[in-house]
């Protein structure tokens, strides 16, 4: 039964992945995004109107304070924007197939599941890049905040806090294969249990000592504090980015570990099937 | 020699002492309890039985979407726990409990089945059979605001994008008025007869069985109780003797009898 078992998980975790297959995805929720306009605002609008609100009270800041810590709090809600929007959204998507009653049709045709999540992640890769793109522009055309500024490192914290995304988004979706759709909401809501602990806005200094240590073991807490220091002494903090890689490197095995298990239980189970 | 040169080459899908029990071993529910069947190239098989029998059960193991606890599917003679991803490129599926993405319009949505299943040519595929099922002036409306019939139409339309050799269709023609499921059991039959589809067809409306099907499994408490033509499961069943069938009483009969095992 065991070998069984085995051979139906490695048919959907195989790694030889075909690419038309994971375009029929993305193609998929682009034409969602074209027809359905709160997918839209998903992608610029909220990202922006977030830049905005943040945009005012850094200026404010700015003129009580200091022009650095001003830079901080911008700095730290694009990038934040970047691992909220991503990790959302790979829930999100995956609770679109069940919600329009398409995942066995979906899940019947020649796709393993790999390929599926790849798709996932493209399309939010491709939105992230997007709401990016506008907020550095809005950021620097009416804020004069260059996010840029951070060079070289930004594409280095872009990709510890995309991973880390990802990360989190495996799990959302795990956690709804094993509890089912009702679980759904939950994932958009997950983010903000670690924005505390994170270090968004404030250094992990402030922090009382035992939420310094549950930020240590988080990467992104080391990517913002890997932003302020960048920020502030004008260098690339390799401490903190080569923490926050081994974090997410231990994050990324975990969360495809604890995918593979719910995954083979939910086939074995039927829970699959009863998703919708 | 590959596998599938070994195996009868006719055969199309072979279920083999299949068994999947739910929940815990002692005092869990058996939906399928040790069923084998074949069917041959061109075969329309009918898959009977009441409510909760085993028969979505049977093909969503086939469709490799829940595991056995116990037997062996080969589709092409090729065992789908190895080769699925290449077997399902061949095979198809539609239901009428399972929409097409609700936002997208029947075009978009067959544009992306057909990229799913790597359609050749699928632009012309797509209006051909947009057409033969008179829903080309609907290509751009968007599912959600098809009437039933028409969205079980274009379930179909999915479900013979890629030519299947094989076709899943569980109830796919539940729900409509009977002017729409003539005409669609009319259509499956003229494709299925040009392109020699093998189908595994499962509903409640004995007619539509009686139409289509050359044979039938009877299911009940995951058992196959009873096989045959549809005539001679009611001259067996029933011990009559005339010339028609007549599913129905079989049915009510079959799901009445006390189960024996």
């Amino acid at each position: 039964m065991s070998q069984t078992l085995g051979m139906y998980s490695s048919t959907y975790q195989g790694v030889n992945m075909n690419l038309n297959r994971i375009f029929a995805i993305v193609l998929r929720h682009i034409f969602t995004t074209m027809h359905q306009l709160e997918r839209f605002f998903d992608v610029i609008i909220s990202p922006v109107l977030v830049l905005i609100l943040w945009g005012f009270l850094s200026k404010y800041v700015q003129n009580i304070q200091s022009s650095q810590l001003a830079s901080f709090l911008l700095g730290g809600m694009i990038l934040w924007v970047i691992f909220e929007k991503v990790s959302t959204d790979i829930g999100v998507n995956f609770m679109f197939e069940i919600w329009d009653r398409n995942i066995i049709n979906l899940l019947a045709s020649p796709i393993t599941f790999l390929e599926f999540l790849t798709g996932l992640l493209t399309i939010s890769f491709i939105k992230i890049m997007i709401a990016l793109t506008s907020m550095w522009l809005m950021a620097g055309i009416f804020y004069n905040f260059q996010i840029t500024s951070l060079g070289f490192g930004l594409a280095l914290l872009w990709i510890n806090l995309f991973i880390f995304a990802i990360s989190f988004g495996i799990f959302n979706i795990s956690l709804i294969l094993k509890y089912g759709h009702s679980i759904g909401p939950l994932t958009w809501i997950l983010p903000f249990f670690v924005q505390p602990f994170a270090a968004v806005f404030y250094p992990i200094s402030v922090l009382p000592p035992i939420f310094q240590k549950i930020a240590f073991f988080l990467p992104i807490s080391h990517v913002f504090e890997g932003m302020r220091y960048t920020l502030k002494f004008g260098q690339f903090d390799y401490g903190s980015f080569w923490t926050a890689v081994l974090l997410n490197i231990i994050y990324m095995v975990a969360s495809l570990i604890f995918f593979t298990l719910v995954f083979k239980k939910s086939l074995r189970s039927g829970r699959l099937v009863k998703l919708i | 020699m590959t596998e599938g040169k070994i195996m009868d080459k006719r055969v199309i899908l072979e279920v083999k002492n299949l068994r999947k029990n739910f929940g815990p071993p002692a005092g869990g529910f058996t939906a399928i309890d040790n069923i084998s069947f074949s069917l041959k190239e061109g075969e329309i098989l009918g898959f009977l039985g009441p409510n909760g029998a085993g028969k979505s059960t049977t093909i969503y193991c086939i469709l490799g979407l829940i595991v056995p606890d116990e037997g062996n599917i080969r589709i092409f003679g090729k065992d789908i726990s190895k080769d699925r991803s290449e077997i399902f490129k061949e095979v198809n599926y539609a239901s009428a409990d399972f929409n097409l993405p609700w936002n997208l319009t029947i075009w978009e949505n067959l544009l992306v089945y057909a990229k799913l299943y790597e359609v050749p040519e699928a632009k012309k595929r797509i209006t051909e059979l947009l057409q033969l099922f008179e829903m080309i002036d609907f290509r751009n409306t968007a599912t959600r605001d098809l009437s039933t019939g028409l969205r079980a139409r274009a379930n179909l339309c999915k479900a013979l994008l890629n030519k299947p050799r094989l076709l899943l269709l569980d109830e796919p023609m539940v729900s409509m008025d009977p002017d729409v499921v003539d005409k669609g059991i009319n259509l499956l039959k003229q494709i299925q007869k040009e392109e020699k589809i093998t189908i595994l067809y499962t509903s409640h409306n004995m007619w539509e069985i009686e139409e289509i099907a050359n044979n039938v499994i009877f299911l009940n408490h995951g058992k196959i109780v009873a096989s045959g033509t549809p005539l001679e499961l009611t001259q067996s069943v029933l011990k009559l003797e005339g010339d028609e069938p007549n599913l129905r009483d079989v049915f009510i009969h079959l799901s009445r009898s006390k189960y024996e095992s």
